[in-house]
């Protein structure tokens, strides 16, 4: 499947050069070029290596509330907050005022190229979430794709505030996007060897280019039971949150064996060489990739859809195994909904194999995000309610990241005075605001998650019959020539 | 019988692609017309003996497939058939119908593209041409999973109330181990084509002089009339085997010696029918039946037949029993082929509904709880958190 890249934020950025690295270094064109990163805070390109210029869009730097580069020339370390600093109203806010600016920048891709686009950011960045947002709602207008969101969640080690950022980015994105991969971070910096985010960056590039590049190499052999784009659409067709699985298992780089040289000197047949894995071994690595840990952890019974691809040396691919593997798969999740397919890579020295599961719904990691933005939210609204002039007791409490803003706002008043939530005296940051929204009309925004999958079981493709009867058709009407039997029999 | 051969699908159109090459192989000329049909456009690159002319691309346009297949689902598969149908009207306008004897569409019915645009191709050559239209249909195997078991037994009930007869192949039947991905289907289709090849080329051999027994197209035609779910059997054995290389020249003057005796024939037919079908089924369960014996014609004697035809009559216990040979005098095999017309008791069949008849309560399940769980998941317990635009 092509894919449209956007990065948003330093996360999203960032991962997107990484997949762009994956892209070129398995030769899987997923994007061919239909690439853009956004970001509030230009020397986040600077790590950069295959985003090319034009294409890194520096948002809402003539924004008053932005903190540009040189703002911060006496700050370090975590006070160190370029951009948008952590604030997802104004991420909003900077986005809406530069929209045709983000607009111009989209002119660069070409969306009939591609089968989906696909949002990369932060979700507890002020930048990813905000920004992510606004930019978000654009392309599903402009639009007739898949719009795919991968958003990394904040650890517990961050602060309250990016999972107050993250748990109201997940309550954006889900409705507005087809659907969206979260990344656990959590779960994967606990064993990072280092706890940069390298490592995991590589990890979630692995993934999301054995899923969506698969079957994209142009020299690829044509596979049996390809994965056409339209298998992986209608996975995740069912919208909410995806995660996938991956596993791999490395082939022994087998050296010319001197009877088989001298075979081959001699001219004569060169026997096929025995494949290193066996029905069993395709299996296990299915069952390896379902236990793997997941771009999301979560209880994989809850998944709705699943997608299996198998890719590898063809020789190497057994058939009963990717059968099996399959249908344990089917017997894990509960769903029937399983498609399946194979990516032949003749020359390949591994056999990889990635599973998505789409819209899972037990998962631990979300609850325990939204219960720690619902206690910083309330905490926040105690303190301006108790105090609603204090701004400083505001700010003391929601950890050092807003501290920069909270300095840099001389002229924040006046502007978030302009925007169309109710003017707060706290740079935006308007935790009242949460209780204005009230229950009944919640609720109805979470009725319209479900704009995207009103089609109804139909009865059998083409004519009116249903198929819950399940009844043989065949046997009963099969026999029904009666005059058949008073025919005399036909002797030769 | 001459045959236009259309094949929807990825398997379907593999499956084509197969029947061509055996009867180019065996000198044989059944298929007459060729068209492979399918909404993925890299599938429609397989083929090895269809014309790229020959190939058609539907649903390149609709919004849900843009040439990218349909993602197994069955109805959008039917969607896309019935958006494009004037696009395959037109090219069915080439088939010179009055040169061809009857039709054939054969299809996976586990796929989203056989199952779904498969009847709707049926539904329009059926309204089309007064020739019969058969199905060639492949069954999806268990371990394939619920999906394709579900779009396969709706599609059958589609595929058997349209088609004239239906030919079913059983990839459960045929799933062998220690197979790739890649070769896996290769044999199986292999060794359907040479089935329903031998079959069906029964009574075109042109030039040669016809056989005080041979088969005629009217005979294999009045053996499908029953409609239903049909299975074939095969059995072959080799001419010259036993006299190593010297076969060829012996074998002009032996050959009132050589002719197998009755028994042999009858053992032969007896293996067919014993052999795997290509949907097992209960024998005896048949309505109709058919012999034909593909070979040198001075291999099969007249006794033969007759022996053999009534053992098949015992054994489908039907009266309905036809049995003639195929004059392949070029051959170095005997084949028998039988044709089992409508088998009323396939276990599989039954097997797949039933899987198909969970799959869809499960689908159901999820269906209806889908947008409530997505929505609780993403509001936090008493929602207080709203979003951000
Ligand atoms: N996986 C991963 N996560 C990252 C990376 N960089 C930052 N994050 C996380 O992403 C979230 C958002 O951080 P940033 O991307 O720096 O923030 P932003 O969206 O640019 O917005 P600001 O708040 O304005 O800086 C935080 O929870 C970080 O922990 C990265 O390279 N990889
Ligand atoms: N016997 C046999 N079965 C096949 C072959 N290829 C696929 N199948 C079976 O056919 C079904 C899938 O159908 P396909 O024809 O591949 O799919 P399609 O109809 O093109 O539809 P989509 O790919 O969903 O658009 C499954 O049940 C497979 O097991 C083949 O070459 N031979």
């Amino acid at each position: 499947m092509k894919l449209a890249l956007f990065g948003v934020g330093n996360a999203g950025t960032r991962i997107v050069d990484q997949l762009l690295d994956a892209e070129s270094r398995t030769d899987r064109p997923l994007t061919d070029g239909n690439v853009l990163a956004f970001n509030t805070t230009p020397s986040a390109f600077a790590d950069t290596s295959h985003i090319d210029d034009e294409r890194q869009v520096v948002i809402g730097d003539i924004h008053p509330d932005v903190s540009r580069p040189e703002d911060l020339a006496d700050e370090s370390g975590e006070d160190r907050r370029e951009g948008v600093a952590g604030d997802p109203e104004l991420g909003v806010e900077v986005a809406r005022d530069d929209l045709p600016e983000i607009r111009r920048a989209l002119d660069l891709v070409d969306d009939t190229e591609v089968d989906a686009a696909m949002i990369v950011a932060g979700l507890g960045g002020g930048t990813g979430c905000g920004l992510g947002a606004v930019l978000l709602e654009e392309l599903a207008s402009i639009y007739e794709l898949p719009i795919y969101v991968l958003g990394v969640l904040p650890t517990s080690e961050e602060s309250d505030r990016r999972a107050w950022t993250a748990a109201r980015a997940v309550r954006t994105f889900v409705p507005l996007a087809d659907a969206v991969f979260p990344i656990d971070t959590e779960s994967w910096l606990a064993s990072a060897e280092s706890d940069d985010y390298d490592e995991l960056n590589r990890a979630i590039a692995t993934r999301l280019v054995s899923l969506f590049g698969a079957g994209e190499r142009e020299t690829a052999a044509i596979s049996e039971l390809r994965m056409d784009p339209n298998d992986l659409k209608r996975t995740l067709d069912v919208g909410g949150l995806a995660t996938i699985g991956y596993a791999e298992t490395e082939l022994e780089e087998v050296s010319e064996g001197w009877y088989r040289r001298l075979r081959r000197l001699l001219g004569l047949d060169v026997p096929e060489r025995e494949p290193q894995t066996d029905a069993v071994s395709i299996k296990n690595l299915v069952q390896r990739a379902a236990d793997s840990k997941l771009t999301l952890q979560c209880d994989i019974e809850t998944a709705d859809r699943v997608l299996l691809v198998l890719s590898g040396p063809p020789k190497e691919l057994s058939r009963k195994g990717f059968e099996t593997g399959r249908y344990l798969l089917e017997d894990k999740t509960g769903t029937v909904e399983i498609l399946a397919g194979d990516e032949p890579l003749p020359e390949g020295s591994r056999i990889t194999a990635t599973i998505l599961l789409s819209n899972v719904t037990g998962v631990p990691r979300i609850e325990t995000l939204q219960r720690r933005a619902v206690e910083f939210q309330r905490e926040q609204d105690d303190l301006s309610a108790s105090d609603p002039d204090d701004l400083s007791a505001a700010t003391t409490l929601s950890t050092s990241d807003t501290q920069r803003s909270a300095g840099n706002q001389s002229t924040g008043d006046d502007q978030s005075a302009g925007d169309e939530q109710p003017p707060s005296d706290d740079h935006g940051f308007d935790f009242q605001e949460a209780e204005l929204v009230d229950q009944s009309e919640a609720d109805s925004e979470g009725e319209s998650t479900s704009s995207e999958d009103e089609t109804e079981e139909e009865p059998t493709p083409a004519d009116g019959d249903t198929a819950d009867d399940d009844t043989a058709a065949t046997e009963s009407e099969s026999t029904g020539d009666g005059s058949a039997a008073e025919n005399e029999p036909q002797k030769q | 019988m001459k045959l236009a051969t259309i094949g929807v699908g990825n398997a379907g159109s593999k499956l084509i692609d197969r029947m061509l090459e055996f009867e180019q192989e065996t000198g044989r000329d059944l298929c007459r017309h060729v068209l492979v049909i399918n909404t993925a456009r890299t599938d429609l690159a397989k083929p090895d003996h269809v014309p790229e002319d020959r190939r058609v691309l539907i649903g390149d346009t609709h919004q849900k497939a843009k040439g990218h297949g349909v993602g197994g689902d069955g109805e959008v598969g039917a969607e896309v058939a019935k958006n494009d149908i004037d696009e395959i009207r037109r090219v069915f306008d080439d088939v010179e119908i009055h040169e061809v004897d009857a039709i054939l569409v054969a299809a996976g019915l586990g796929g989203g593209t056989g199952s779904g645009a498969g009847p709707v191709v049926i539904d329009e050559l059926q309204k089309m041409y007064d020739e019969p239209v058969y199905g060639l249909g492949v069954l999806p195997g268990e371990y394939e999973g619920g999906r394709p078991a579900l779009n396969a037994a709706r599609s059958l009930q589609s595929f058997v109330t349209k088609v004239d007869n239906f030919i079913a192949f059983d990839n459960d039947a045929w799933r062998s181990r220690g197979q790739t991905v890649e070769e896996g289907y290769e044999e199986m289709n292999r060794e359907l084509a040479t089935r329903i090849v031998t079959l069906l080329a029964a009574g075109e051999v042109d030039d040669s002089d016809v056989g005080e027994n041979a088969m005629d197209s009217s005979d294999i035609m009045r053996t499908l009339d029953t409609g239903g779910v049909s299975s074939i059997g095969y059995a072959s054995t080799d001419l010259d085997k036993p006299e190593g290389l010297l076969s060829k020249y012996k074998k002009k003057e032996d050959d009132e010696i050589n002719s197998m005796d009755a028994a042999k024939i009858k053992g032969l037919v007896r293996r067919a029918v014993n052999s795997r079908l290509t949907i097992p089924c209960e024998v005896s369960s048949a309505d109709r039946a058919l012999i034909i014996f593909a070979g040198p014609s001075s291999m099969i004697s007249r006794k033969g037949i007759e022996s053999a035809r009534e053992w098949l009559e015992q054994e489908a216990d039907t009266v309905e029993v036809l049995a003639g040979d195929d004059p392949r005098e070029d051959s170095d095999t005997l084949a028998a082929v039988v044709l089992l017309s409508n088998v009323t008791e396939t276990p599989r069949i039954k097997e797949i509904q039933n899987q198909a008849v969970d799959a869809q309560n499960k689908i159901k399940e999820l269906d209806a709880v889908r947008e409530e769980e997505i929505a609780s998941l993403i509001t936090d317990d008493d929602n207080e958190l709203d979003p951000i635009v």
